[in-house]
């Protein structure tokens, strides 16, 4: 005990950088979120019009829903380079059995997301018996998808899905009553759960303040969702898509920060010979999460096609996955989701991908050509990182 | 004197060729701390493993609370009570001290929340762990990977605890610590002790940890039992002596 007076005093509170590393590490996308909005706004009178932003929420849900699911297997510090692939072959798949079989679409539909599930978990567990790379593992079963696609395809290579019913997944608006049950019933599920952390902690003699804890997360959230409400409502009310982009984003969000499995993904991702000494079945978690991986793409393909009203040789982002497969990287890693595991938000994915879609939305509106939207974009990529990497050398000295 | 709880007798290995251990016996007791010195290639780190079940002796006795014991591998060696804490002490440094401590072995609400971690009744009982060690300095929301060597090393040896086991094996718990961060570790290997457990330190810090942390030091040479001291009725060179054999030599480790 000779030594007790060189023990550090207790740290009553962590340095802001500390915490932008953390559970704010989402903070810097949503201001630099903000800032690119506030530029548009000023440079095209047509940008902050419902119209346009309307546009901009459903462009941004297919990139955001492949994202959301890659968000996963990237926490584990793997990466799966098939998503797009996959998203390109559930949709044919789902257009062929409704097109070809006379399948219903809500089975159609399952069984796409359920391919996509499966595709992912087979990869997974290829790349965790043998112990090959993922990004070699995916880059090959994304090629052999593509091939597969091909196949899939009639000899016109495209599945019209104009009138056939699947479109009404995209074009579906939810308005009036209904649009208010869904918006009041996600902020009061969201109140429930910070209401129950806080009343936990309470009861077990824990530090626990009502203000951080409940009061400012639940108006920021229902700021945000009745601000999106009201503001879409003028026009024809929440598009579908964006409220299943929310609500999935709700689940996985949930699942990531609330849940076991949640936490042994970041713990494999950081370390992953103290997961299996702690006796967690590394194998199977990153299993699952590949397979939620793929059924995400899937879903999102799903989407994509219905939005668009057909499947072609090019959905999925074509040979390689194309400019679907790189935004879906590129919206998670602008979203503050380390390609090397471990850091990260869920929740990243919905700035990626709204960022992403604000930009090619907003340099479209100014007239400026594609090249120079490409342009912009990865060099968002790179600063987005280097900020990111930055916050996080200020977090953690020599890190 | 108390009853060892964990008693080895005539253990044997080799692996090839090489005899890492010939015939070496070892007795932990309740309420003691034990340190296991030697040099290089001794076999301290090899008779570890075989008390933490990682390798099987190919002779001898392992006994513990008197009984012989026939070990299957490290899963039931952690169940009977005996914990290891290894010199990469296993921690995810994205995670806080809460979660370190509980990796694993969260406690989880029921199927319908989706079995989400219970949180708060898990930082209860960190708490409470860490207040018992006299650790309350360490943060319990901060990642381990934002903290000193010396709080990270502590962690790993509360996690060790967090279950009540009677025996702690702790393999080289000071070997990257600054002196006062090697003290705050001698505290708490005394502190275990105090509660009753039996713990044994591998240590290459002879004149500072060892002769001011540990009861007994149980010295092995070339995979043999060199000597056997009380702590306190030693000197750092008698211990060296019997560590590199005969007086020949006095080597300053540590």
């Amino acid at each position: 005990m000779a030594l007790t007076d060189t023990t550090p005093a207790p740290l009553p509170r962590r340095s802001l950088s500390e915490r932008l590393g953390n559970e704010l590490r989402f903070v810097p996308v949503a201001v630099g979120l903000v800032a690119l909005i506030a530029f548009f706004a000023t440079q095209s009178d047509v940008f902050l019009t419902s119209r346009n932003l309307n546009n901009l929420l459903v462009q941004s849900t297919v990139t955001g829903i492949i994202a959301l699911g890659l968000v996963f297997v990237l926490l584990t510090g793997e990466i799966d380079l098939s998503v797009a692939a996959t998203s390109g072959i559930a949709a044919v798949l789902m257009a062929k059995l409704v097109v070809d079989v006379g399948l219903p679409i809500p089975l159609a539909i399952a069984a796409g997301v359920a391919c996509g599930g499966l595709i992912g978990a087979a990869s997974a567990r290829w790349i965790t018996l043998i112990g090959v790379p993922s990004f070699v593992v995916t880059l090959g079963v994304g090629l052999v998808l593509n091939g597969i696609q091909l196949l899939l395809l009639p000899s016109t290579g495209r599945y019209n899905l104009l009138n056939s019913g699947v479109e009404k997944l995209a074009s579906t608006n939810v308005t009036g009553a209904p649009a208010w049950a869904l918006v009041l019933g996600a902020i009061a599920l969201f109140a429930l759960l910070r209401l129950s952390t806080h009343r936990s902690r309470i009861a077990a003699g824990l530090p626990a303040s009502a203000t951080t804890g409940i009061v400012l997360p639940v108006a920021i959230v229902g700021a945000l969702l009745v601000g999106m409400l009201l503001f879409l409502q003028t026009l024809r009310g929440l598009p579908m898509p964006v409220i299943l982009f929310l609500g999935l984003l709700g689940a996985m969000s949930y699942i990531a920060s609330e849940t076991r499995f949640g936490t042994y993904l970041y713990a494999i991702g950081n370390n992953a010979e103290a997961a299996r000494r702690a006796g967690i079945k590394v194998d199977r978690i990153k299993i699952a999460a590949f397979a939620i991986a793929g059924a995400l793409a899937a879903f999102g393909g799903i989407l994509s096609a219905s939005r668009i009203l057909g499947v072609s040789v090019s959905s999925g982002g074509g040979v390689g996955g194309g400019a679907l497969l790189l935004e879906a990287i590129a919206a998670a890693v602008i979203g503050g989701v380390s390609l090397f595991g471990g850091r990260g938000m869920v929740v990243g994915a919905l700035f990626g991908a709204l960022i992403i879609a604000t930009v090619s939305n907003g340099l479209n509106l100014m007239g400026v050509a594609n090249e120079a939207r490409l342009i912009v974009t990865g060099l968002l990529l790179v600063i987005a990182v280097s900020i990111d990497r930055a916050i996080e050398k200020l977090a953690v000295p020599g890190g | 004197m108390t009853q060892p709880i964990l008693s080895l007798r005539g253990i044997s290995k080799h692996f090839g060729g090489v005899r890492a251990l010939t015939d070496v016996s070892l007795d932990l007791v309740p309420g003691q701390v034990t340190a296991l010195v030697g040099d290089n290639g001794a076999g301290k780190s090899t008779l570890v493993k075989v008390m933490s079940g990682v390798h099987r002796p190919d002779t001898g006795q392992y006994l513990f609370e008197g009984r012989e014991m026939h070990v299957t591998g490290p899963a039931a060696v952690a169940q009977m009570g005996v914990q290891t804490v290894y010199q990469d002490l296993a921690l995810c440094d994205n995670l806080d001290a809460v979660q370190n401590l509980f990796l694993g072995r969260e406690m989880t609400g029921p199927w319908w929340t989706g079995f989400r971690v219970s949180r708060a009744a898990a930082e209860r009982r960190a708490r409470e762990v860490l207040k018992r060690l006299r650790l309350e300095s360490i943060s319990l929301s901060r990642n381990v990977g934002a903290m000193s060597g010396g709080q990270r090393q502590n962690i790993a040896i509360a996690r060790s605890i967090l279950w009540e086991p009677k025996v702690v094996l702790l393999d080289e718990p000071t070997a990257a610590l600054s002196h006062s961060a090697a003290a705050q570790v001698g505290d708490l290997v005394r502190e275990l002790a105090a509660h009753g457990l039996a713990v044994l330190v591998i240590s290459h810090d002879i004149h500072h940890f060892v002769l001011d942390n540990t009861d007994r030091i149980e010295v092995l040479r070339l995979g043999r039992n060199a000597a056997s001291f009380a702590s306190g009725t030693v000197t750092g060179e008698q211990v060296v002596n019997a560590m590199v054999g005969g007086n020949e030599s006095i080597n300053r480790a540590g």
